[in-house]
């Protein structure tokens, strides 16, 4: 017994022991003393009152309570808005498709391992994504707008770039992260690039891809909802119209349908979504 | 019946399954290209005044409007530029602050009530996200006034959904073996929950947290569209007096905003993991 | 004298589900190293978790170090959990935070909130961490992380946490079951000695009855929820295991 003990190493114990050890230290308290320091002065540089920031949520309640109750439900059961639900829904659908379809080409570019040129088409590709990414939504609305008038189209548009940002990086992950072991097959029987991608990628992909655009039309019918605010048609306009004409309460149901569309369209994707992994 | 007689047999149940999914796959097809003919229809060819737009030299003569960058712009930008990097980075503290609870509550393993308060943490989860960006700033400007609070307070509301969701799966993930150990040794709730699960989650929700705010920069700098501060106000301006070469330069200050977060967010990446 | 006394524990999961443990008795002494034997799914684990509440007993009664453990309120229950020391079949570590940090969280019972918060121990804890971090032979491992030490290596600081409490009981379950031949032996000759050096018993789950029978001077066996044998290492004989682990051989 007591030689197994004797087998543990014992060196010399130190006396001290100190969770501060000099440069590791100051470089985290440095850290997280400027990030505090950086968000006390947002708050001055902003002007905005730390008292009013936590005091505004209760007051958020009070003004729904008090401006936005109770909804005004007839207005949204009105025709001409349950068209616009029906124009929102195309709008996202068209955008979903016309963006992912877009987005397969660049995301291919802009996957390193299977890039059809390095040097060229990589770096176009990743910039289109990125750029598509970069912007918002809402921006590209106005900027399709402005060249395109109001309307749907702009609105499609706008939605057809979100979904090109959206879908490009989701799709260019899931490229570079594919089996590497069939496109060098395909390498070494003297495939060119597009016939690496179509016959050794997209078989790997192709559920991945099928479950992303389902998602891609999720996200874009949550963005569709307000694009209409900024001219690009659907149920956004109705809001923009009524938030100006201070129509509260027909605001407060507007906002009701979103939530209650964008929770049936996330149901609708969630359904699809398990049916394609079932499915494959 | 021989061996090959069954094995050909085999194969043409097999021709005829694979022909089944290629009719289905056929049918799925169409149905989704007729139904985005209709879209189409719907919406751009029905709805779109073309002499507005005014055939390709219209279109590109709209586009070579934005051209002309407006240079003199310059000075006025930086100022709109820190508020909107600040608001994204405000926002997203004060979304984690709202985050916390969300995700006691709608964490299955911690939550205090699993009949009452679970579903409500996540109602609101689900209801955070659901809200687009642009109209949580909407109902706040209504409840708070004009000016960078309302963006602050519409970025954090946007943000509890993804964060506490998150870590409510981190919570829900954990090895519940230190947990044991650390109610073995005596400790009381608090120090189960900083001792236990904290040092489990925290690299998932830090990486989340600053996948965030990357996010937030991009929202912020849309929150002045509807009057809360930051880029999307000068936008706004720049678009209302028709000076196109304005607007340009906001869009450049936005992407310059947002190579920037994508810089710190690579970085802090890295630190926490 | 007797430091832990079990009088006819049951145990169920559910209201309608099997019983676990059917009435469990047996005494600890204050010299005891105690091994409980028994196939996997006896209730060895259930039982030992059971003397600190880990696992709520439904039926008998516990009496630890004088006090009624099944009566004791939350606060109470804490007090008397930081006076048991706990050692895991799988270490149990927080793996992400320091080997010292895991060695201090010992501590935890009787350290209050906002310490704890900054993690910020007392001098003298530090000073003990120290001291059976080297009795541990872990001395050059301080300020790794729990998860790049070795099993063998993470079990010693398991066994640092549970003396940090400075135990007056020590609960072992499997401490060796995660770990080879070798290793186990020299882990269980540690934890014996360091609880023959400070007068603590012991309360030891194990599965291999080798280890049980050169350590321990005292085995109670347990088969399905029923306790099959109690009595010293000597007197155990192959009849008794064989009844003991008769499920298994079956």
């Amino acid at each position: 017994m007591t030689e197994h003990a004797g087998r543990i190493q014992r060196s010399q114990a130190p006396k001290t022991w100190s969770r501060y050890r000099f440069p590791e230290s100051l470089w985290r308290f440095g850290a997280v003393l400027a990030i505090i320091v950086f968000l006390g002065y947002s708050m001055a540089f902003m002007n905005v009152d730390i008292g009013l920031l936590f005091g505004a949520l209760g007051g958020l309640l009070g003004v729904i309570g008090t401006r936005f109750y109770p909804p005004d439900i007839a207005y949204v059961l009105d025709a001409g808005y349950l068209a616009s639900i029906l124009d929102t829904l195309q709008m996202s659908f068209l955008g979903g498709m016309a963006g992912v379809a877009l987005a397969i080409p660049l995301a291919w570019f802009s996957a390193w391992n299977v890039s059809p040129h390095r040097r060229v088409l990589f770096p176009l590709g990743r910039l289109g994504v990125i750029s598509a990414r970069a912007i918002h939504e809402t921006i590209w609305t106005i900027l399709f707008v402005s060249v395109l008038g109001f309307g749907m189209l702009a609105g499609v548009s706008a939605l057809t770039m979100f979904c090109i940002g959206f879908a490009g990086k989701l799709f260019s992950d899931e490229i570079e992260a594919v089996d590497m072991g069939p496109v060098e097959a395909m390498r070494a029987t003297g495939a060119n690039s597009l016939q690496v991608f179509l016959f050794a990628v997209v078989p790997q992909v192709r559920v991945a891809f099928t479950g992303i655009a389902i998602y891609t039309w999720d996200v874009a019918f949550r963005a569709a909802t307000v694009v209409g605010f900024f001219g690009g048609g659907g149920m956004g306009w109705y809001l923009k119209r009524n938030v100006q004409q201070l129509e509260n309460l027909r605001v407060g149901a507007i906002i009701l349908s979103i939530i209650a569309m964008v929770l049936v369209a996330e149901f609708i994707s969630g359904w699809l979504r398990a049916a394609v992994n079932r499915a494959k | 019946m021989s061996a090959t007689d069954t094995h050909i047999a085999g194969l043409g149940a097999q021709t005829t399954l694979r022909r089944k999914r290629q009719m289905k796959q056929a049918l799925i097809w169409t149905g989704v290209l007729v139904f985005a003919a209709w879209c189409a229809h719907g919406t751009i060819i029905a709805d779109t005044d073309w002499s507005r737009v005014g055939g390709r030299s219209g279109v590109l003569a709209s586009i070579g409007r934005y051209m002309q960058l407006d240079l003199g712009l310059l000075p006025e930008l930086v100022r709109p530029t820190i508020e909107t990097f600040m608001m994204a980075s405000v926002g997203t503290v004060l979304g984690c602050f709202f985050s916390l609870p969300v995700a006691w509550l709608g964490a299955a393993n911690v939550t205090p009530s699993k009949t009452i308060l679970y579903p409500v943490g996540r109602f609101l989860m689900v209801l955070s996200r659901s809200v687009h960006e642009i109209v949580w700033a909407l109902i706040f400007v209504s409840a708070v006034g004009l000016g960078a609070l309302p963006g602050i307070l519409a970025i954090a509301m946007r943000s509890v959904g993804f964060i506490s969701k998150i870590t409510a799966e981190a919570i829900e993930n954990i090895d519940a073996k230190p947990v044991e150990a650390i109610r073995a040794t005596g400790g009381n709730q608090f120090q189960v929950m900083y001792y236990g699960i904290l040092p489990q989650i925290y690299p998932v929700v830090l990486a989340t947290i600053i996948f965030e705010w990357d996010i937030n920069i991009r929202r912020s700098a849309v929150m002045g569209l509807v009057g809360a501060g930051g880029l999307g106000l000068l936008f706004f301006r720049q678009m209302n007096s028709f000076n196109y070469g304005g607007v340009s330069m906001v869009i450049l200050a936005i992407l310059m905003l947002i190579i920037l977060g994508e810089i710190i967010s690579h970085y802090l990446r890295k630190a926490v993991i | 004298m007797s430091v832990l006394s079990v009088k006819d524990l049951r145990v169920r999961y559910s209201a309608n589900g099997p019983e676990i443990l059917k009435g469990i008795s047996f005494e600890l002494q204050s010299d005891d190293f105690l091994a409980m034997i028994g196939p996997s799914g006896a209730g060895k684990s259930t039982l030992i978790r059971c003397i600190n509440r880990l696992v709520e007993p439904t039926g008998g009664e516990i009496v630890l170090l004088g006090e009624d453990v099944r009566a004791l309120r939350p606060s109470e229950l804490r007090r008397l959990r930081r006076n048991v020391g706990m050692i895991f079949q799988e270490f149990n570590l927080i793996n992400r935070m320091s080997v010292m940090d895991n060695v201090l969280s010992g501590r935890l019972g009787y350290t209050g909130n906002l310490r704890s918060l900054f993690r910020h121990f007392p001098k003298k804890d530090i000073e003990k961490a120290l001291y059976y971090l080297d009795r541990v032979g872990l001395t050059d491992h301080v300020d790794k992380r729990a998860d790049a030490l070795s099993g063998g290596q993470r079990q010693r600081v398991g066994i640092a946490r549970a003396l940090m409490q400075t135990p007056k009981l020590l609960l072992l379950d499997e401490p060796t079951s995660a770990l080879d031949p070798k290793i186990s032996r020299e882990v269980m000759a540690l934890i014996m000695g360091i609880a023959k050096e400070l007068g603590v018993p012991a309360l030891c789950n194990i599965h291999d009855v080798q280890l049980a029978k050169e350590f321990c001077n005292r085995i109670v066996g347990l088969q399905d929820g029923v306790k099959k044998f109690d009595g010293e290492t000597a007197t155990l004989r192959d009849r008794d295991l064989e009844e003991i682990y008769a499920m298994e051989v079956l």
